[in-house]
């Protein structure tokens, strides 16, 4: 379980994130969803840990083997194989682990080319695939799809869930796409403004939504 | 030109003065940046890559100091080791060893500097990356050092460009000792003040040989570090 209590973030005086109370449960699946600027990010970084905010705090309970994946994951100019196995750790030796991943997110192919010449898909499956490429209990994924074709989306949804499932992993990610929540999560949590306005599940909050920020959001998800 | 033409003589002749003055310049240059790297690269690093209270200040003295004049530079580590200076019984003044010091005082502050800002702008998303994957911070500050390797490098050049090219300060602290601390820089100040124009000149194209050569370098490798 990971619990926040009372934080609170501040750029410039202003407040980005301003959350009371929120729990996330272990082995569930949820979506961050809100305008541009609404905090998704923001609160990704708190929960990994490479933000602290200004006031509260972040428990989770037991520790997590926790993989964060940034909104703009960097890719180093050493070969993708590399830029994948830097994830396994100390201790860890490579077994296959790393063609494996690369070849569930679908990017086999590029192994030995270098990490920054990559294109804007390919490094967030290369990024993907350091999430991947070990057992982890818990992942943080700053739009995982967001530079994806739409065969690339599928392929990432159902790598997501074949590998939250296997290990019974908790997934909290960001999302521009309702239908992505819908078919990925089980809990939606809508941000704006730096506040949850709307913690249920995914089809409550998204067929019936009660707050008239969420409704005038909706109104523009027609196709 | 008919100093040229000398000039030209006395380099591809045998002029052991000449080579003597070469090889104090390039051990000068060679051990002071050295020194110099090792210092100022990993502040730099440091200073580039964390999130601290007063960083601010700590880089407004970086640039403050980056921007010292030479032969203040130079008067400060005469007075240091002059004969009544705090390090007076060291006897070091008018040696190599004090040129280097003083090239160091010069120098580290500049690789500092330049270190910090090259190494500041991937850090950012480095850290981030590596540390949602569990990497160490020990690590993550070798991984930004690899990312930027190639304008590392050039910093180490422009390092050893400034040490090859100073002149007041060694003059200062070095005095332009024969066969002892005479330097390039410092034999063609000399010579020149002298009239013989054809062994400053001399000295002038091999200075000028080696600062074409190390921005031909700087320049590939900045190309290529863009990459
Ligand atoms: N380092 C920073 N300095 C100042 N303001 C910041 C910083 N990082 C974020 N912000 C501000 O915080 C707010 C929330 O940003 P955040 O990145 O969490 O939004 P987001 O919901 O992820 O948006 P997007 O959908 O565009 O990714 C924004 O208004 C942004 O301008
Ligand atoms: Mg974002």
């Amino acid at each position: 379980m990971i619990e926040i209590k009372g934080v609170v973030k501040t750029y410039d005086k202003r407040m980005v994130l301003n959350i009371p109370h929120l729990v996330f449960d272990d082995s569930k699946r949820y979506a961050l969803i809100g305008v541009n600027g609404s905090g998704k990010s923001t609160l990704l970084r708190i929960l990994a840990g490479v933000l602290k905010p200004d006031t509260g705090e972040v428990t989770h309970i037991p520790p997590n083997d926790m993989g964060y994946m940034p909104q703009a994951p960097y890719a180093f100019s050493f070969s993708v194989k590399k830029n994948v196995s830097i994830a396994l750790g100390k201790g860890y030796e490579d077994k296959g682990q790393v063609q494996h991943a690369l070849q569930a997110v679908g990017i086999n192919h590029l192994q030995n080319a270098r990490g920054n010449q990559l294109s804007g898909g390919e490094t967030q499956r290369m990024a993907l695939a350091r999430m991947i490429v070990k057992r982890r209990n818990l992942l943080l994924l700053d739009e995982p799809t967001a530079s994806a074709d739409i065969r690339g989306i599928s392929q990432i949804e159902k790598v997501l869930l074949d590998y939250a499932d296997e290990n019974n992993c908790t997934l909290i990610l960001s999302t521009h796409s309702p239908a992505q929540a819908l078919r990925l999560v089980d809990e939606v949590l809508f941000l704006d403004q730096g506040e949850v306005i709307a913690q249920g599940l995914a089809e409550d909050v998204l067929h019936t939504p009660k707050h008239p920020v969420i409704q005038e959001f909706l109104d523009h998800w027609k196709i | 030109m008919d100093g040229i033409i000398k000039a030209l003589s006395l380099l591809f002749g045998e002029n052991p003065e000449l080579r003597q003055i070469i090889g104090v310049t390039l051990r000068m240059s060679v051990i002071s940046t050295t020194i110099s790297s090792g210092l100022g690269i990993p502040l730099g690093v440091l200073i580039g890559s964390k999130e601290f209270k007063g960083k601010h200040w700590v880089q407004r003295f970086t640039n403050t100091l980056m921007g010292l004049p030479p032969v203040v530079g130079g008067l400060a580590v005469f007075l240091l080791l002059s004969r009544s200076g705090p390090l007076g019984t060291l006897k070091l003044l008018y040696s190599v060893t004090a040129m280097v010091i003083a090239q160091v005082v010069l120098i580290t502050p500049i690789m500092t500097g330049l270190t910090a800002t090259i190494i500041s702008i991937p850090a950012p998303r480095i850290r981030e990356t590596a540390q949602g994957v569990g990497i160490s911070a020990w690590r993550q500050m070798w991984l930004m050092i690899y990312e930027c390797r190639s304008q590392l490098i050039s910093t180490i050049l422009v390092g050893f460009g400034r040490a090859i090219a100073e002149v007041g300060a060694v003059q200062i602290v070095g005095g332009n000792v024969q066969y002892k601390t005479r330097v390039m820089t410092t034999a063609i100040m000399m010579q020149t003040n002298m009239g013989q124009f054809h062994f400053a000149i001399a000295l002038g194209i091999v200075l000028l040989t080696i600062s074409f050569g190390i921005n031909a370098l700087v320049h590939f490798l900045e190309s290529r570090g863009r990459t």
